[in-house]
């Protein structure tokens, strides 16, 4: 039996070339990797070729197309620090950093408070919960014109912009922490009497932690983006600003090559300063990531685990952050505001806390 | 003996333990949606009463000022007009995007494939919906295709995520099974492998619909000449942010509506038959 199989092996190893071959075929077509390091190579033949075959239907607009050359030309001079623009990359990325920390802190600030609050009583969370969705749904664009308008050109209109796109991912985060802390460990707290103080240091701020560095996190991402279409209406400076900039001067080669700059800017940001952060944060509760557990209640809230899905292929909070969108306007399943779950037929009277009504 | 009279009524109200339960939860939905209302009160009066005294009724139009415009506008009868123009843009580019996003998330089921097409979708995700708007602002010029490449380019991603998610999901034993019972391809991929991912294709239409219209009007702020972006442009460019507030709000209705109402009516609809996993 063992010999036969052996023999048949042999056979089907004897035509070595074809094997090779077929195994070099068979790696490359199996393998992710070879997928992923094909992806840029065809794009950079696609993106020759498109502009071989428009540059052939339209002579004109041979300076519209930028090309590659051109491209990566333009941000080795940016990375130099050399520019035609008023700020090299760093001052712009240095200005637009720092209208995205004032902002994200006074987002953090209002929205930790309304999303505590929400989470602790329903009539606030009434009393809220339509306008969160509603700012949430806005488009940035909507906001960025207004501000621009309202507060003229300069730092206020792009701060209040990234405030706006923020809190409403603050708000929803921060009640689903307070929706989520452990009652088990208030009681316990409760009946060992330990002091208020202590109680919300070492419970409620732990099991709060996480969502609110999620929240940082999506309201980091989507900040970005706002803060970008912000600046390019109400900027005088600044990365939105200075994409504008090169868009006016019709240079496609520097919008795509500052688009690019800033995709890599947000990556890095996002892999290294708020992943080192998680980790360090949240060595202490060595199973659970910040993501993970917002994740988690996204997974056990929205109707579908698709959500969950595009947190882990976009690799992004991004994407996970369309997560909590579903989540703030199709509203949990369980939410107890809409509809207070009957309680079981066999349970005390006592128990429950409107038999006081009738008691 | 009297004592014993005056007690039946204990009776009838334990039996009615779940009236007293469904009277708690109206007076709870009651008050609940009293608060609702102060809310939309407090916030519509904090704009109102802004506008004009805290800052100038220039800068920030009441909301009475929008209702007003709003009936001007559409006595000018430039408004169907506009929203024809966008939603048409945005139904084009959003089929080319489900079909792009559907294809691209079937052919991910490939190892190398996935490889392949991972950054791509990594990239569609990420990237803000500005740059692909200024991108095929200077390279389509006002010409049709800049924004439905646009809305392509942001959505199909998120459709691409859901579709490739739940094929990887499908219920393997199920299938099994219908091939081991000799159902026909086309049946089995009727009865089994569609309604299995019909709930999924639902939530990337709905994520992406959400993406796509933003990302449509932000388009046509830069390159169009008719549609609501393109008189979005026009008020600000005139100053005039009643008529801006009064585009975007109405917009802003318009697809809020179309999301919650028409789709998730749809998705009921559809989905009807099984309520069991809603809950």
């Amino acid at each position: 039996m063992s010999a036969d199989l052996r023999v048949a092996e042999r056979t089907a190893d004897t035509p070595q070339p074809v094997s090779v071959v077929r195994r070099i075929w068979r790696w490359i077509t199996r393998s992710s990797l070879t997928g992923r390091l094909t992806f840029p190579v065809v794009c950079l033949i696609v993106w020759l070729l498109a502009i071989k075959v428009v540059t052939t239907i339209w002579p004109f607009a041979v300076d519209v197309l930028p090309t590659p050359g051109q491209v990566f030309g333009f941000m080795f001079d940016e990375i130099k620090g050399d520019t035609v623009a008023p700020h090299n990359m760093y001052e712009t990325f240095a200005i637009s950093l720092q209208r995205l920390g004032i902002g994200m802190i006074i987002a953090l600030v209002i929205g930790t408070i309304i999303g505590v609050a929400m989470g602790l009583s329903k009539a606030v969370n009434a009393f809220f919960n339509d306008w969160v969705v509603a700012i949430l749904a806005m488009p940035n664009l909507a906001w960025a014109l207004f501000c621009s308008l309202a507060f003229g050109f300069g730092d206020i209109g792009p701060t209040i912009v990234v405030v706006l796109t923020g809190v409403p991912f603050v708000i929803i985060n921060v009640r689903e922490g307070v929706r989520n802390t452990p009652s088990d460990l208030f009681d316990m707290a409760r009946s060992f009497d330990v002091p208020r103080e202590r109680v919300i240091w070492h419970v409620l701020i732990p099991s709060l932690l996480p969502f609110l560095f999620a929240a940082a996190r999506y309201a980091f991402a989507l900040g970005w983006k706002g803060l970008v279409v912000a600046e390019v209406f109400g900027g005088q400076d600044g990365a939105g600003w200075t994409i504008k900039f090169w868009y006016d001067a019709h240079r496609a080669y520097g919008v795509v090559g500052y688009a690019l700059l800033f995709v890599i800017f947000a990556l890095i940001f996002e892999k290294l300063m708020f992943d080192q952060l998680s980790k360090r944060l949240f060595k202490w509760r060595p199973s659970i990531d910040a993501a993970d557990v917002v994740e988690a209640r996204f997974d056990a809230a929205a109707p579908l685990p698709a959500s969950v899905a595009a947190a882990e292929a976009g690799a992004t909070a991004t994407s996970a952050a369309m997560g909590s969108i579903t989540l703030a306007t199709s509203g949990p399943p369980h939410q107890p505001v809409d509809d207070p779950s009957p309680p079981p037929p066999a349970q005390d009277a006592p128990k429950h806390p409107r038999s006081n009504d009738h008691g | 003996m009297a004592t014993t009279l005056s007690t039946p009524p204990q009776v009838p109200k334990r039996a009615s333990e779940e009236d007293v339960v469904r009277a708690a939860k109206r007076k709870d939905r009651i008050t609940t949606w009293g608060w609702r209302l102060a809310g939309y009160a407090f916030f519509l009066g904090i704009w109102e009463l802004a506008s004009g005294r805290l800052m100038d009724e220039k800068l920030l139009p009441g909301p009475s000022t929008v209702f007003r415009t709003f009936g001007e506008l559409w006595a000018t009868g430039e408004v169907p007009g506009a929203f024809a123009t966008t939603l048409g843009r945005i139904a084009i580019g959003f089929s080319i995007a489900f079909i792009v996003g559907v294809g691209v998330g079937i052919l991910m089921q490939n190892r190398f494939l996935n490889g392949f097409f991972r950054d791509a979708v990594t990239i569609g995700v990420t990237t803000p919906g500005l740059i692909w708007a200024l991108l095929t602002a200077i390279i389509f010029g006002n010409r049709p295709a800049g924004p439905i490449i646009a809305i392509v380019l942001t959505t199909f991603a998120i459709i691409t995520v859901n579709v490739s998610e739940g094929i990887k999901s499908l219920p393997k034993d199920l299938i099994d099974m219908a091939k081991s019972f000799d159902v026909g391809v086309v049946r089995r991929n009727r009865e089994i492998v569609l309604p299995h991912l019909a709930p999924f294709i639902f939530t990337g239409v709905r994520f992406g619909f959400s993406i796509a219209w933003k990302v449509t009007v932000l388009t046509e702020v830069f390159s169009s000449s008719k549609g609501i972006g393109f008189e979005m442009r026009t008020a600000t460019q005139l100053f005039r942010l009643d008529e801006f507030l009064t585009w975007i709000l109405a917009f802003y209705v318009l697809a809020l509506f179309l999301d919650k109402v028409v789709l998730e009516t749809l998705e009921r609809r559809f989905f009807a038959w099984r309520g069991e996993l809603k809950s």
